[in-house]
């Protein structure tokens, strides 16, 4: 048979599926957003939105935040959409520097958390939310263990507490570079001495945040065997949204308030952009105060803007992070390939 | 040298038994025909004398010591099939020396004696073709010196000549006869053919048509 | 049979056949890489050095992916046996169990992996060798298995009869008819392996790495885009070479004639018995992980319960994730389906055109090349290429089966170009003789042949879109979701459903590649010919 009825039948369904893919749209009237794969809202928003500007809203998705990024860096001025949301800091200084994004002021910026409202990147970027990299406990561990849980950083490298952290790998994962930022903001020069002490503590190195919490943490439902790892603050609150009626009481896991590193993702408008004007519609929508109350049982992150109110989950199990390290972009991105180089030296792989 | 091949009361079959009661006896140099229609169980007959498949009953003895339980490889008795199933990857003359080498020759002496073996069959000159580059009776030719070179007790051969043309087939036939006779060794040989079979052996026997009958002997 | 002899008889259009492969791969391959490459040069004002340590890197990535070969060999060639030659209750399901692990996302594996086998064995090498070898069994038992099916196994018997043991008539005479399937099946393991990601990734521990997790790094971590193009540069000339050499290999054999398949019955009791321990085994060892997540899927807080199940409906309403997972899983049968026909038409004409004469039969050998290029470059490249006007695919919903399609063409290749290769000619030069037209010769003599491995291969191509995550995380838009996808943005979250519903949608996936391998096995036998006589 056929070659020939085999070729017909895969040009039938490639029509068939591109005929009900498409969306008919004129060409003016579509805005891209091109984000993370780990994006989400209420689709009541985006509704909401299309209904009132007339625009409509695509949003494309190119791999994790990094591999975004990437790919945008690539396509510096000839973008694949109209607006980007989910350049953090540690990224945010190299895709700036390629000339990804045009300048835009948003007006809604001025509702931003005053120590957010200047952080701009000169202009070209608008920081839409926050949230820290932290230790998780699992409180029940230390409970029936008789033993305080550790309360900074040091703890970690302090026998007591030997053979019972997950850290990933910071090559390849985002918390786990955030992690490993917060040991140089804390310890500067002398942070390859700390990791030092942390592998001779028995500190176990994952590739993945999925892999540590999901398969090391002990409480991450696939049955590790370690009780401390590095996650984010807000991980607590999803614990509950994200478990089964009868939702539980309280979290099983809780927070290490000490050595955490804040992480801001920020949204601008590409330059080369097709749809400039729907770009900075997007970009204001991001900063409303709807857009806003979502992110946190959406994405889990905290609203960059300014008396936005937590929802009860956050309130009582999210405390705010008093003093997050942090390290200003420029530097991350200087120092990055060094500081990489040598946490695989120290910890010899 | 040369043997004698003896089968008691065997019960041939793939898991059920497709004959049963089956006795026979070759003497040294003797060549036997069986005949029958096909289905009947010649070809399964063969294999559970070689042991290719095993028998669901009865006795097969070389020289007198039954060797029903021996694996193929110990029993010395040679098979070549309707096709000569040459190893692809071996040249004609490593084809030959095959059996030459499991019977522990180092590969110069196996080759030495390949050589041997291939002017029986006429192909002397041949040692170092690819098989792919033979006729078909070339093909015939070589798995009947890979068969007869490590000097088996007995030969059986399964309709060998049956993929070949009239002339080709009486030729070989033929040629494979008067080895046989030379090297005396004693074989099975079977066919659908009445006239290949008188033509070859001393005697011709036929495959009985329901289970539980013996061979008959086919008059001349 | 003279492998010459019967080209003369071929219709005109199998010199023609190298055109599509050719087009797709300078389409969908070549300029997306060029795109990405010029773009790099042009200017990103760095230094294109090799970064420090790559050699390192390629040669423990060499090690490891020698090792998952293998052990897949080892493993996957009595299945191969088994699973291909004889006929036995439960023959079908075994088969399609086997291509299971395949088709699971490599996230999937993962954690089934560390599911199973608890944190009692360390991350690692040896971890990542063995997720390998598990993951490529279908690779070895489908490739072998088609040929080895085709196998003449009197040629075995003949070798007994001359005095050799079972393990030497294996080793002298099966074993070399097997070296084209085998050096094929080899050559695409290692290249698995040597190039994998995620598995290197989540089970690695961080210490072992492939030059592809390398690639990943400097482009999204490092944002050093002149070094990743230099690692992912690397990586494909070693993965040619492979390939190219597994090639040449199963090219060197000979020509031979195939039997058509005939399953059989084991004859002897140690055969039965060999049978029964294989196909068992089979069925332990691919389902013990996937048993692993099965439980997983039903266990909440301690004690049974169909809670994740029932949230495979409701999980996320509501939000943009995800729709509904019965669109996701539209999504992916669909992506699937398009996948099997273009790499079907695509590979399968790449196979054809080695039947024909000249330089244009290399076509199957360039055919193979899209499994050493790394699917970041590929998924970058391609949205230079094809994800921004003036040439925007994305809308159209085909930027991600073709994606598949390049990695999946590769294997319709590697499983169609042995079988016509091995398929007799000389009925091709019968019917010429008997006054057949060309076409309608070529038809009568490949057809059969080629209708069974194209079924086949189209079931590993459609497989192999089921399970694929990373050029889909590039490429796929945000609102239609793969499978994986889902699976892979559940498990990027905190709580306990998240977890639960990752399982349970993995068990959806498996059941439909189940059903899907199952469904194209037996279009493949009831269509199968009676035995074709040798003219």
């Amino acid at each position: 048979m056929g070659v020939k009825a085999l070729l017909a039948a895969g040009i039938a369904t490639a029509a068939a599926l591109s005929a009900c893919g498409g969306t008919a749209e004129s060409a003016s009237g579509t805005v891209r957003l091109l984000t993370h794969e780990s994006f989400v809202l209420s689709q009541s928003l985006i509704d909401d939105f299309q209904a009132r500007t007339g625009l409509v809203l695509e949003v494309v998705t190119a791999g994790d935040a990094g591999s975004m990024v990437a790919g945008a860096i690539l396509a510096a001025g000839a973008p694949t959409a109209d607006v980007l949301f989910g350049v953090d800091n540690t990224l945010r200084s190299r895709a700036v520097g390629a000339g990804v994004f045009a300048p835009y002021a948003s007006s809604a910026a001025d509702a931003l958390r005053p120590e957010l409202r200047d952080d701009t990147a000169g202009g070209l970027l608008t920081p839409v939310d926050f949230g820290d990299v932290c230790v998780n406990i699992d409180d029940g561990f230390f409970a029936s263990a008789g033993l305080a849980p550790p309360s900074t950083l040091e703890d970690l490298a302090s026998p007591e507490y030997r053979d019972l952290l997950v850290v990933e790998d910071p090559g390849t994962s985002s918390p786990g570079l955030a992690f490993l930022l917060s040991t140089v903001a804390r310890y500067g020069d002398q942070w390859p001495d700390y990791w030092r002490r942390l592998a001779a503590n028995g500190v176990t190195v994952a590739g993945s945040w999925t892999d540590a919490y999901m398969g090391d943490f002990t409480k991450g439902g696939g049955g590790g065997d370690r009780p401390l790892v590095v996650s984010y603050a807000t991980s607590p609150p999803a614990e509950i949204v994200y478990a089964s009626d009868p939702k539980p009481e309280r979290p099983s896991t809780s927070v290490m308030p000490d050595g955490c590193y804040r992480q801001v993702e920020y949204a601008g408008v590409l330059a080369g952009a097709s749809n400039p004007a729907g770009a900075q519609a997007v970009l204001d929508w991001l900063l409303s105060p709807e857009v806003q109350a979502d992110l946190p049982l959406s994405m889990f992150v905290l609203p960059a803007r300014d008396g936005v109110a937590l929802p009860d989950v956050f309130t009582r199990f999210a405390p705010a992070i008093a003093n997050p390290l942090q390290i200003a972009a420029d530097e991350v991105a200087a120092g990055v390939p060094d500081w990489l180089a040598e946490w695989g030296a120290v910890m010899g792989r | 040298m040369t043997s004698r091949l003896e089968a008691i009361d065997l019960a041939i079959g793939h898991g059920t038994v497709l004959a049963d009661g089956l006795s026979l006896s070759v003497a040294p140099a003797e060549i036997v025909a069986i005949v029958g229609p096909s289905g009947s169980g010649k070809s399964t007959l063969l294999a559970s004398l070689a042991g290719v498949v095993p028998a669901l009953g009865g006795h097969v003895l070389v020289d007198g010591i039954d060797v029903t339980a021996w694996p193929v490889h110990r029993r010395r008795i040679g098979m070549i099939f309707q096709e000569p199933l040459l190893f692809p990857h071996l040249d004609v003359g490593d084809n030959v020396a095959y059996g030459l080498r499991r019977l522990g020759q180092n590969r110069r002496e196996a080759r030495a004696q390949a050589l041997e073996a291939l002017a029986w069959v006429g192909l002397d000159g041949y040692a170092d073709r690819p098989v792919e580059r033979l006729s078909g009776g070339q093909a015939q030719r070589v798995a009947l010196a890979r068969a007869l070179a490590p000097r088996p007790a007995v030969l059986l051969l399964d309709e060998p000549f049956s993929a070949l043309d009239a002339e080709l087939r009486q030729r070989l036939a033929a040629d494979v006869a008067d080895l046989l006779r030379r090297e005396a060794t004693a074989a099975v040989h079977v066919t659908h053919d009445l006239d290949e079979a008188a033509a070859m052996a001393d005697r011709v026997l036929r495959m009985p048509p329901e289970p539980g009958q013996p061979l008959a002997r086919v008059p001349r | 049979m003279g492998g010459g002899d019967g080209s003369l008889s071929l219709p005109r259009w199998v010199g023609w056949a190298w055109l599509v492969p050719g087009a797709f791969l300078l389409a969908f391959l070549a300029y997306p890489l060029v795109a990405l490459g010029a773009r790099i040069l042009d200017g990103l004002g760095q230094s294109a050095l090799v970064p420090v340590g790559t050699g390192q890197v390629a040669a423990l990535a060499a090690a490891q992916a020698l090792a998952s070969t293998a052990l897949a060999l080892a493993v996957g060639l009595p299945m191969a046996n088994v699973v291909s030659r004889y006929r036995f209750r439960g023959r079908a399901l075994a088969q399609a169990l086997v291509t299971i692990p395949f088709v699971l996302p490599t996230v999937v594996v993962a954690l089934a992996f560390r599911s199973l086998v608890g944190p009692g064995i360390p991350q690692g090498l040896f971890l990542v060798v063995v997720a390998h070898a598990y993951v490529n069994l279908a690779v070895v038992a489908r490739i072998v298995g088609a040929q080895w099916a085709q196998h003449d196994d009197r040629h075995e018997a003949v070798a007994r009869t001359l005095g050799a043991i079972r393990w030497t008539a294996f080793r002298t005479v099966t074993l070399p008819a097997l070296v084209p399937s085998i050096a094929a099946s080899a050559a695409v393991v290692f290249v698995f392996s040597f190039s994998s990601l995620g598995i290197v990734l989540l089970l690695g521990g961080g210490s072992t790495r492939t030059l592809e997790s390398q690639v990943l790094r400097q482009t999204s971590v490092l944002l050093d885009f002149p070094g990743a193009a230099a690692t992912a540069a690397i990586q494909l000339v070693v993965v040619s070479a492979i390939l190219l050499g597994g090639a040449a290999l199963s090219r060197r054999s000979p020509r031979r004639v195939m039997r058509p398949i005939r399953l059989r019955r084991p004859t002897s009791r140690s055969g039965t018995i060999g049978v029964r321990v294989t196909s068992a085994g089979i069925a332990v060892l691919v389902l013990a992980p996937v048993l692993a997540l099965a439980v997983d899927s039903l266990r909440s807080r301690g004690s049974w319960s169909l809670a994740w199940w029932q949230a495979i409906g409701s999980v996320d309403a509501g939000t943009t994730r995800i729709g509904s997972p019965l669109s996701a899983l539209g999504t992916s049968i669909s992506y699937a389906l398009i996948t099997a026909a273009i790499a079907a038409v695509v590979g399968g004409l790449a196979a054809v055109a080695v039947l024909g004469r000249g330089p244009t039969r290399w076509i199957a050998l360039v055919a193979v090349v899209p499994l050493g290029v790394s699917a970041a470059t590929v998924g970058l490249g391609t949205l230079l290429a094809y994800g921004r006007p003036p040439l925007d695919l994305r809308a159209t919903g085909l930027l991600v089966p073709l994606a598949h399609a390049l990695v999946a063409v590769p294997l319709v290749v590697a499983v169609v170009a042995p079988a016509l290769r091995g398929t007799d000619d000389r009925r091709l030069a019968v019917a010429a003789c008997l006054g057949a037209r060309p076409t309608r010769a070529f038809l009568t003599a490949y057809g059969p042949v080629l209708r069974i491995v194209m079924l086949a291969s189209a079931a590993l191509a459609g497989a192999v879109s089921l399970g694929e995550f990373g050029a889909a995380s590039f490429l796929a838009r945000a609102t239609n979701p793969t499978v994986p996808l889902q699976i892979v943005r559940l498990l990027g979250r905190p709580g306990e459903e998240s977890y639960g519903v990752a399982a349970a949608l993995a068990m959806v996936l498996v059941a439909i590649t189940l059903v899907l391998v199952l469904l194209v096995d037996r279009l493949g036998t009831s269509r199968q010919p009676a035995a074709v006589g040798t003219p």
